[in-house]
């Protein structure tokens, strides 16, 4: 299979000005301002095939959005090599930029003051879409998203998340083969978010686009992403399968049993760690090694009528593995 | 080309839903050039004075020129790029397979188109309001250079618009500050849009002829007027023509190095 993302040894500083709170420090950093290199990027290396739909998971400040706008070209990359399509991002071909596209949240590429549908009349000649590809195109966005009467309104009456749907339109109008998509559903309805992970779903497999999504959103990474690259203060910290990262980082599992008669919960204590008790549920952790010993023992000794072992919700991994990082930087300095 | 032309097309849809701001803009114009007609109308009020080169029927067109070649060299949608860049919204056209440059020269024709079109009807009512006694070019060749000097001086503003406009990338808060500071004061000014600038000591003249600014307003009106010789016309056509070079070449490199520190904030 094809390479279409190379991410190589990628660092990218920033230098900013620190401000200061109050009106004497904003004066103060105006005579003599604070200088403070930020390395919003540290050493990144991954490669994403073609038709690959990645995941891309780290705390706020991470170095997410930086990676994605480098790879989008808007950023100038400090040192360490990148290539999409085996396009330099940062040469910002038209060839290139025909079949890259790139979601940043809230971002605005529509023209406030017009209906949503002259910025898509405006993508079609941008971006050259046949007009019987564009028509088909738009109604299956339209559908889609559901903003069929909204298409004549005026953007700036829209409500964010009509806003943010018109947004998507916009940027996938032209069938791009490669997506970039920061916070994709944000400030979207349940429906529309469940809508809008079908179709990531259904594009990546239809057009074997690759697509590198970050949420926050857990759900929207467990229904779309088999590998996720997890990173943190800029560095890599895992890249894998997503249910591997549980098995790496999640020490226990869960227990949960359904209990029919009297329970000495010290008892179940001495088992494992009682997570939540709700008669007739309880939920117990216990270390993954000793797990099936742990469940044949409350069997045996406990009234219970139903048990199961499962693994830690999503969520919860994720979490530990970004404390544990903090934890191993804080030693580190 | 098409892409450019759907762009001018959504450009004018723009223009006309700020209307009030439109209209508002015409009028501060239209005071401007009022302002300047009264003042020299009493500086010529003798019969048959002649001040600096000028009578008063070229004074006159001097001041209703002013309105075309106003619109026609300063009217720019251009003006906006500094916001864009300190609000990071200019991510949106660095993704796009279009040209920056043409994309904001487009944006500028519709601008200037609008603006072409009420300069001509207020002209035509000011002529009406005041009859005054006017000069009117009936040479071919004059009238010739006068639309090659208006092109050159619609460029070289496009180049000192964009070059204002690049601050933010060094100086993200400043956003209009700059332009404010260089397009009123100094390209007004300099340019002739207050006074001809052969009021100016022949010593200032003769160095302010070796900046770009005159070329903006000044020299334009002057070829239309045909009050210099044609060496002199060619010579002034030069000086612009190698400022718009200047510019040119120095706005694409410091477009290069400004890209190269845009940090693309807020998106």
């Amino acid at each position: 299979m094809k390479k279409a993302i190379v991410v190589n040894h990628l660092i990218k500083n920033f230098e900013s000005i620190e401000k200061g709170t109050g009106i004497r420090n904003s004066f103060l950093s105006m005579i003599h301002p604070k200088k403070r290199m930020i390395n919003a990027v540290r050493d990144l290396s991954f490669n994403i095939q073609e038709g690959e739909l990645v995941g891309f998971i780290g705390p706020n400040g991470a170095g997410k959005t930086t990676t994605l706008k480098i790879l989008s070209g808007l950023l100038y990359p400090t040192s360490g090599f990148v290539s999409v399509l085996d396009y330099d991002p940062w040469e910002k071909s038209d060839h290139f930029l025909k079949q890259i596209s790139a979601v940043f949240g809230q971002k605005n590429q529509l023209w406030w003051d017009l209906p949503a549908m002259e910025s898509f009349e405006l993508n079609k000649e941008i971006y050259e879409i046949p007009q019987k590809e564009f028509e088909r195109n738009l109604e299956e966005l339209v559908n889609l998203l559901d903003v069929s009467q909204l298409l004549q309104t005026q953007v700036r009456k829209l409500s964010l998340g009509q806003r943010m749907k018109m947004e998507l339109i916009a940027s996938l109008i032209y069938k791009p083969k490669v997506l970039f998509l920061d916070e994709p559903t944000i400030g979207l309805d349940l429906v529309a978010q469940q809508n809008l992970r079908d179709f990531i779903y259904q594009y990546n497999k239809k057009y074997n686009a690759t697509i590198i999504l970050t949420s926050h959103n857990m759900k929207d990474l467990v229904d779309l992403c088999r590998r996720v690259i997890v990173i943190n203060d800029g560095e890599l910290i895992y890249d894998g399968a997503l249910e591997e990262l549980t098995q790496k980082y999640a020490k226990d599992k869960l227990i949960k049993v359904k209990i029919t008669g009297e329970v000495d919960i010290k008892k179940l204590e001495e088992i494992g760690e009682v997570k939540k008790l709700n008669f007739p549920e309880a939920v117990l952790s216990v270390p993954r090694e000793t797990v099936a010993v742990a469940a044949s023992e409350i069997l045996q000794n406990f009234p219970i009528s139903d048990l199961t072992i499962e693994e830690l919700p999503i969520e919860d991994v994720i979490r530990m593995v970004f404390n544990q990082r903090k934890v191993f930087s804080e030693n580190k300095a | 080309m098409s892409k450019y032309l759907q762009i001018l097309k959504i450009s004018f849809q723009q223009e006309f839903t700020y209307r009030l701001n439109f209209i508002m803009w015409r009028v501060r114009n239209v005071i401007q050039i009022l302002v300047f007609f009264f003042l020299w109308s009493s500086v010529f009020a003798v019969q048959g004075s002649n001040y600096f080169g000028y009578n008063k029927e070229k004074i006159i067109a001097y001041a209703f020129l002013l309105i075309l070649v106003r619109a026609i060299v300063m009217s720019s949608r251009s003006v906006d790029v500094a916001g864009i860049i300190s609000n990071g919204e200019l991510s949106n056209l660095l993704i796009k397979p279009v040209n920056f440059f043409k994309y904001w020269i487009t944006r500028d024709v519709s601008s200037k188109t609008l603006n072409i079109i009420f300069s001509f009807f207020e002209i035509v009512i000011l002529f009406l309001i005041l009859r005054p006694n006017m000069f009117i070019q009936t040479n071919p060749l004059q009238i010739l250079l006068f639309i090659a000097s208006l092109l050159i001086a619609a460029f070289i503003f496009f180049c000192i618009a964009m070059l204002t406009s690049f601050v933010p990338f060094w100086i993200p808060e400043i956003s209009w500050g700059a332009q404010f500071l260089v397009i009123v004061i100094f390209v007004e000014f300099l340019s002739g849009a207050f006074f001809p600038l052969d009021v100016f000591p022949k010593l200032i003249y003769e160095f302010l002829r070796f900046t770009p600014f005159p070329y903006l307003i000044f020299v334009p009106i002057k070829t239309y007027l045909g009050v210099e010789n044609l060496s002199t016309t060619f010579g002034s056509l030069s000086i612009g023509l190698v400022w718009s070079l200047i510019l040119w070449i120095l706005m694409k490199r410091v477009w290069q190095k400004g890209l190269k520190i845009y940090e693309a904030v807020g998106r």
